[in-house]
């Protein structure tokens, strides 16, 4: 509801949540109501493991690793999709909990072609490799027929359609609804035949896919990857991520920049990014090809006496657009200037453009291309 | 009749609740397949992503995609109907495909051909056959009038005894009292899990939120259970006065009547009760002419097991896609449209008018010794009268397979039965001595469930009844959770030959997947699948034995 400035601010608090505890490996751990027990384990850095846990998305409850000994219960339950609640008495690692979870990997192991993927196809894409070294998976055991059918059909620049190590884990389509809202790509058919699709079993780019590569980013097995990052798979050196903010607009989300050496290969979305929390748009995911552009300008330019552009310095250009906006002034007044901020200007520039442009030149007349 | 535009379809069912299921079907109907334009519509229509509702329909087995494909025969492959000649009916049939079991399996092997279902050597007969007569001196409760003469009719049900139960609980009983009775009677859940009715109901009664909803389970999918069908087909007005009962004792003023697609005479049945019982005031604004009103929905699914399983039945009335919901929250407090829902099995809900008449008591003395109440057996396979029975709780299994139902064919013994369809996997050898009765089954490693006992005779392969029942859970597990999708599949493979050539990895394999399914599946299905080879294990080690063994000679 909408407050309007004349009523009388809101003072009453909202109750703050009630704060219980449980036994969690033998240790009394407090936690608020509403939490799952997942939740509590990560607080407690117990190390659970998972392959359908995305801390954004709502739990789901599919892959069952994150299962803990509840007392009272005949089964393990899923961590992820049970609510804490006061006194229970939960237990993380056991034998019984341990062998599930290595059943569990070498039956996932058992449906997939790759088991070891390219570091650079996703953030998560490590994952399952990781779990099965870990469970130490790699028996054989389980062989038979294996799901998903890839898209080598899907000619877009950006994701890679690699649906033969796809294990239905859904995060790829609870994050494309939940996080992008675009609900793109959904599950067809059931099963072992579960396939994930998009409308009609199209191309990607004939659906709702705004190609923003949540969808690889969150993939914990590379089958859906980073075509533009993968393209640099062959560049020499140690991959270095460097924290930075995307240059695009102004909604400053965090990326980490993967580079070799002096070039860049890839980015990944900042899971703890304030701004976007593991969120890009197509642009900040994969659109840094400007960067290391022979057209990409790396000096200003100014046009000389015989009408071509020639590299200058910065005095230089700037003493050429201060005369410019003089001559400006002088000839034709104030009002002859209109400063348009772009759309890829943080607030703080958009700003400063107006102090310059009203201060400067005594006009209102600032825009912003946002606004259109 | 003219056929209808897209508009007048959208018009009819727009402002309905739960109106995706309908809308599906509308269109399926009319165009004899689901075109990309005509989900493209409903799509816009009802404001779901289009990738969802494509999602969604795939799910479905029996919605077709392609042109012509909702008249092309399919044909029952279930353990019964192949013991039946289902592979002959296939064979003969032009354009024919594989069902999963569609509850006939007392009148094997039927036909559905888009909305009539055929049965039957000659494939003539559409209608369920009566229950048998009990033998002497049962006392029946949901059977007891279902033999009557028009007893599908409002007439024929009232002159039988029936809308009795309604207006006196209404007339002359609180709701509480009436949760009161319920719980006295000791009935609980007929659909296989068993929960004490009355605690569910009082739970919804108790539970904020409205408008709540009473939700009848007609979605029979598990194999070798029929027994719901045959209450819906000659006792349609039961069904309706227990759900009116039910929502009289909650609260609750809607309620949805979730029946399978292969029932599509029962769904004409049902839908010309649900007329009559209106225009008689039962269910409507006025029940019973006073200011209690329930209104009564029939909705058709369109070809999955899983809806059968709650959550996932909820979720499909909703339109969503029918993957289970993680529990808890149940849906006695978020249930349809997440706000408090009593879902009640077929059996269940129509034991509740002949205890509002007769009384608590009465109800629980129909069973043997402790055990309170009946239970309707589903009996098939290789027994000489199958049907369905409604037993006293603890009678024991012998005696129905012998007394009841005339035993096994001529000079043959029986080998092994299933339980609780084919969730509750196999009972042989020693362990047929059993009561019926869920304590005396779970102790042999087996529950009683739904009901559905498949009889195998001594001539019976049981690893290719195994594998029938396991292909059947692979085919149905919904793709959720990873122990159900990837193991109803390697156990299907290996019960057809693939896996380990030494017997010894193989049991490990079968045995730890098994194991993994059981405790971490996230629903009933996974968890219940592995019985199959569990019990296979147990009961026919030598067939194993061979059977590993055999492959891999045979692949030398």
């Amino acid at each position: 509801m909408i407050r309007r400035a004349t009523e009388e601010p809101v003072t009453q608090q909202p109750t703050p949540p009630a704060i219980h505890t449980l036994t969690l490996d033998g240790e009394e751990v407090s936690f608020t109501a509403g939490e799952t027990l997942i939740d509590i384990t990560y607080r407690h850095h117990k190390d659970v493991p998972n392959l359908c846990y995305d801390p954004r998305l709502e739990p789901f409850g599919a892959c069952r690793l994150c299962i803990v000994e509840l007392e009272g219960a005949n089964n393990p339950v899923a961590s992820c999709t049970t609510l804490a609640e006061p006194n229970m008495v939960v237990t993380t690692r056991t034998a019984r909990l341990e062998t599930h979870r290595r059943v569990l990997m070498e039956m996932v192991a058992s449906e997939n072609r790759d088991i070891d993927v390219d570091p650079l196809s996703g953030y998560a894409s490590q994952q399952m490799r990781e779990l099965v070294d870990q469970y130490d998976a790699r028996t054989g055991r389980f062989q038979g027929e294996q799901s998903g059918t890839s898209r080598e059909d899907d000619d877009n620049p950006f994701i890679k359609r690699d649906y033969d190590n796809c294990i239905s884990c859904y995060r790829c389509v609870r994050v494309c609804a939940e996080q992008e809202g675009d609900y793109a790509i959904s599950v067809m058919n059931r099963g072992f035949d579960t396939q994930i699709t998009t409308e009609f079993e199209g191309l990607l780019v004939d659906s709702a896919c705004t190609f923003c590569g949540q969808c690889i980013q969150t993939c914990p097995t590379g089958a859906l990857a980073d075509l533009k990052a993968l393209a640099n798979k062959d560049v020499p050196g140690e991959t270095v991520t460097t924290r930075t903010i995307c240059p695009y607009c102004g909604v400053g989300c965090t990326v980490d920049v993967m580079t070799r050496g002096e070039q860049i290969v890839g980015v990944l979305p900042a899971m703890d990014g304030p701004a976007n929390e593991g969120a890009l748009c197509v642009k900040g995911q994969f659109a840094f090809d400007f960067v290391h552009h022979p057209d990409r300008l790396a000096t200003p330019l100014v046009r000389g006496d015989d009408g071509e552009l020639h590299e200058a310095s910065w005095d230089e250009a700037l003493d050429r657009a201060a005369t410019g906006f003089r001559k400006v002034l002088d000839e034709h007044g104030r009002h002859s200037v209109y400063g348009v901020a772009s759309g890829r200007a943080p607030t703080e520039a958009c700003y400063m453009l107006q102090r310059f442009i009203r201060a400067g030149f005594g006009t209102n007349q600032i825009d912003n291309c946002s606004r259109a | 009749m003219n056929t209808p535009t897209n508009q007048e379809l959208f018009d009819a069912w727009r402002h309905e609740p739960a109106p995706l299921l309908p809308l599906l079907h509308a269109f399926h109907d009319r165009d004899g397949y689901l075109s990309e334009g005509a989900m493209r519509a409903i799509a816009k229509e009802l404001r779901l992503p289009l990738a969802d509702l494509f999602g969604t329909v795939t799910f479905y087995h029996h919605l077709s995609r392609e042109p012509g494909g909702h008249q092309a025969p399919r044909v029952c492959t279930g353990p019964v109907c192949q013991l039946k000649g289902a592979a002959q009916v296939l064979a003969s049939l032009d354009g024919a495909t594989s069902m999963p079991c569609p509850g006939r399996c007392d009148d094997p092997v039927p036909v559905l051909v888009g909305d009539k279902v055929f049965t039957g050597a000659e494939l003539d007969r559409a209608r369920s056959p009566l229950p048998p007569p009990p033998p002497d001196g049962i006392d029946e409760c949901v059977f007891a009038a279902i033999r009557a003469t028009a007893r599908d009719s409002i007439e024929g049900y009232r002159a039988s005894g029936g809308y009795r139960a309604l207006p006196t609980a209404i007339e002359k009983m609180r709701p509480g009292e009436l949760l009161d009775l319920v719980d006295a009677s000791q009935l609980a859940g007929r659909g296989g899990a068993g929960f004490p009715t009355g605690r569910k109901w009082r739970a919804v009664a108790d539970a904020e939120g409205t408008p709540k909803t009473i939700v009848c389970n007609a979605d029979e999918g598990e194999p070798g259970c029929f027994k719901d069908r045959v209450l819906m087909d000659h006792d349609p007005h039961a069904v309706i006065e227990s759900m009116a009962l039910a929502a009289y004792a909650t609260g609750a003023s809607r309620g949805f009547i979730y029946l399978r697609y292969e029932y599509p005479e029962t769904y004409r049945l049902l839908a010309r009760a649900i007329a009559e019982a209106e225009a008689a005031d039962m269910i409507g604004n006025a029940v019973c002419g006073t200011g209690f009103s329930f209104h009564l929905y029939l909705r058709r699914g369109a070809g999955a097991y899983i809806c059968g399983e709650e959550t996932s039945l909820l979720n499909s009335l909703e339109g969503k896609h029918p993957f289970p919901r993680n529990r808890p929250p149940f849906p006695v407090t978020h249930g349809y449209e997440n706000l408090p829902t009593v879902v009640n099995n077929v059996e269940t809900l129509v034991s509740v008018p002949p205890i509002v008449v007769h009384g608590a008591d009465w109800y629980r003395d129909l069973g043997l010794s402790d055990h309170p109440g009946t239970k309707v057996i589903s009996l098939s396979g290789d027994i000489k009268r199958p049907g369905n029975y409604e037993v006293p709780i603890g009678l024991p299994l012998m005696s129905l397979l012998q007394d009841w139902a005339g035993g096994p064919g001529e000079g043959r013994s029986v080998q092994a039965v299933t339980m609780a369809g084919l969730s509750g996997g196999f009972l042989a050898g020693e362990d047929l001595d059993v009561a019926l009765d869920e304590p005396s089954i779970r102790a042999k490693g087996s529950f009683l469930g739904a009901g559905g006992i498949m009889v195998f005779d001594d001539t019976r392969d049981m690893i290719d009844v195994a594998h029938s029942a396991m292909e059947f859970f692979a085919h149905e597990s919904c793709g959720k959770c990873f122990p159900c999708r990837i193991g109803t599949r390697r156990l299907t493979e290996r019960l057809n030959g693939a896996g380990p050539d030494d017997v010894t990895q193989w049991v490990d394999e079968v045995s730890d997947i098994g194991e993994t399914m059981k405790q971490t599946s996230a629903c009933g299905l996974g968890m219940a699948a592995p019985l199959i080879t569990e019990s296979l294990m147990k009961y026919f080690p030598e067939r194993v034995t061979e059977h590993v063994g055999n492959r891999r000679g045979a692949n030398r």
